[in-house]
């Protein structure tokens, strides 16, 4: 009677499983609009489906390979190809959130902020101007020291 | 956004007054005011003429190929001068407030 040989768990499958889940954990900021996301984000949101498909690539091929040994071929498999399809989802998400104008003639350091008169959620005109003037607290009735212009893509 | 909600009492009494821009409708700016707290003014610029103005418009980069504008900050101080500029290179990193709160202290 041949000897039965127990095959290992495939580590390398269950590692590429845990960081298919990162790399969707880290995508929670930017669902949620958390709009001071880390600067580390877009890395991480490259660097760990890239991990997972080499994990995955490396532990489904040992899975075909030394069969004997680890087993994995059929999951690891639907796995690698969720990683590649993360992987190729998250490279997509990098360009298209670099993909932005020059912005060459905005206003410098030191230039004029030009002036402009928008509506406020009330429909009421506002001017540059005025938000320089106009107290912040009314109570100490001082004009404030500067305005913060925060231009943003809007509410989609 | 919601950092400069969170730390809006820091500006505030940096003398620092948030204004947003951006293409929303007054009634879209302000169901984003209700839902997410903000109480700093949202202003509209729908037709985008500031948001050229400034050149930071960008071109079919909203949902449905609208035009748009680019994240950027601007702090101004009382006499209109540009003091201090930010614009990120990734749509999903913006600016810290602790970053706008140390510029907004350099201005005297």
């Amino acid at each position: 009677m041949p000897e039965m040989v127990q095959r290992h768990r495939n580590v390398l499958l269950w590692l590429g499983t845990v960081l298919i889940l990162l790399t969707v954990v880290s995508t929670i900021p930017q669902i949620y609009g958390l709009k001071f996301a880390p600067g580390i984000l877009p890395w991480l949101g490259l660097l760990l489906p890239a991990a997972a498909v080499l994990c995955l690539v490396v532990g489904v091929s040992r899975a075909f390979k030394q069969p004997q040994i680890y087993r994995g071929k059929t999951l690891g498999s639907i796995l690698g190809f969720l990683a590649l399809v993360l992987f190729a989802g998250s490279v997509w998400l990098y360009s298209h959130a670099r993909d932005l104008p020059k912005s060459a003639s905005a206003p410098k350091v030191g230039q004029k902020a030009p002036d402009f008169t928008l509506k406020d959620t009330a429909g009421q005109p506002v001017t540059l101007a005025q938000m320089l003037s106009i107290p912040i607290d009314s109570a100490s009735g001082k004009a404030p020291k500067a305005v913060l212009l925060i231009f943003y893509r809007g509410y989609w | 956004m919601r950092g400069i909600q969170k730390d809006l009492k820091e500006f505030h009494d940096a003398g620092i007054r948030p204004v947003a821009i951006s293409v929303d409708s007054p009634e879209d700016s302000a169901k984003l005011c209700s839902t997410a707290g903000y109480t700093f003014p949202v202003l509209s610029d729908p037709n985008a003429e500031t948001i050229r103005r400034y050149d930071l418009l960008h071109t079919a980069g909203g949902l449905g190929g609208t035009d748009i504008s680019r994240p950027a900050e601007f702090l101004v101080d009382s006499t209109g001068t540009v003091r201090w500029v930010n614009f990120t290179e990734d749509i999903r990193v913006r600016a810290k407030a602790e970053d706008m709160l140390a510029a907004a202290k350099e201005i005297h």
